[in-house]
């Protein structure tokens, strides 16, 4: 069995609340989505909380979907978790001092909020993917992590896929001047 | 890198050739594959096993109760249209040759009588009772104009009660 046939059957075992389907996509998918919210937050907490928020939505929704790339599928439920918890974190930073907003956005604070202790060279990509602005490093993340075509991307984007091009040649390039410096 | 990032590549270079000048595309190309190196050699942490374990636990839990939910719900729905189905069925069925006839009410009264305005005609009572009002009438329209009568008053009195009490027992059936 191919693995695109191996996907519907899970898919189709999700539908009927299958745990062990549940159980398999997670085995899947879970890695890479787990990269995605983490090169966005920096935050491992916080990235255990939108992982688990994102595949509940999957349990929710998985009714919804209607074939094509599983992937762009997931990835867009991703993509709007991640935004919710940005207005979400908006709402609370207006309520906080402008000095405490201040803080929280440096990137040595973040570097200083990786609890896992994997090594110099992951700290330092997280620190040099948060001096790039926010829109380019999602797109960019998204564009690794969920491996959807330009097509896609433009589209769950909602901007021409000559501008998404364009911002992704910047950004990468942007980074391995900052790697490389 | 395996399939899918393959024809992203694929993709990603004849994207290049249609959005940038020719010249341009094998540096920009070189840019973009030299930033996703970075990113493939600095991979992210996994999750912990733990919060696997509890996701799937989660999900197994709430995939449980979404599905009672939909059948719960798509039962219900479909009980539902079962009855309306079987109302709609009774009801264009009762209108079939299979049916009695259906009763009229309005049948247990001759259709002339149903029909006629003139109430006196059609009951042989209401005729004669109807007749001695007339004649009644008649007789005091005669004593009205013979003014000299000594004992008027007396016989108009007589007169009123004969006709009340026709009435009376008229309405009394």
């Amino acid at each position: 069995m191919d693995k695109g046939a191996d996907l519907a059957r899970i898919i189709d075992g999700c539908r009927s609340g299958d745990a062990d389907s549940f159980a398999q996509v997670v085995d899947m998918y879970a890695g890479r989505c787990y990269g995605y919210f983490y090169r966005l937050t920096g935050d491992r907490d916080l990235s255990d909380e939108l992982l688990s928020e994102l595949f509940m939505k999957l349990v929710e929704k998985i009714g919804s979907y209607k074939g094509g790339a599983f992937e762009s599928w997931l990835f867009k439920i991703a993509s709007n978790i991640f935004h919710d918890h940005l207005r979400g974190k908006q709402r609370r930073r207006k309520l906080l001092d402008a000095h405490r907003a201040e803080v929280e956005l440096e990137p040595d604070l973040n570097e200083s909020r990786i609890s896992d202790g994997s090594g110099e060279k992951l700290d330092r990509l997280q620190a040099q993917l948060h001096r790039l602005d926010a829109d380019t490093r999602e797109l960019i993340m998204l564009r690794f992590y969920s491996e959807m075509s330009f097509k896609e991307i433009a589209e769950l984007r909602s901007e021409p896929i000559g501008t998404a091009l364009s911002k992704l040649h910047r950004g990468l390039k942007k980074l391995r001047e900052l790697m490389e410096g | 890198m395996d399939a899918m990032r393959e024809r992203t590549r694929e993709n990603l270079t004849e994207l290049l050739q249609r959005f940038m000048e020719a010249s341009a595309v094998p540096a920009t190309d070189r840019d973009i594959q030299a930033g996703e190196r970075i990113l493939e050699a600095h991979p992210a942490p996994a999750p912990d096993s733990e919060t696997i374990t509890f996701i799937k636990a989660q999900m197994a839990m709430a995939g449980l109760r979404h599905h009672q939910w939909r059948v719960r719900v798509f039962g219900g729905s479909l009980a539902t249209a079962a009855a309306i189905i079987t109302i709609a069925l009774i009801g264009l069925l009762g209108r079939g040759p299979m049916q009695g006839p259906a009763v009229s009410f309005a049948t247990l009264l001759p259709a002339s009588i149903w029909e006629s305005d003139n109430l006196a005609a059609d009951d042989l009572e209401l005729v004669h009772f109807t007749s001695e009002i007339r004649q009644i009438e008649a007789q005091m329209q005669a004593l009205d104009a013979d003014e000299s009568d000594t004992d008027v008053n007396g016989t108009l009195e007589d007169l009123e009660n004969q006709l009340l009490a026709i009435e009376t027992e008229l309405w009394k059936g």
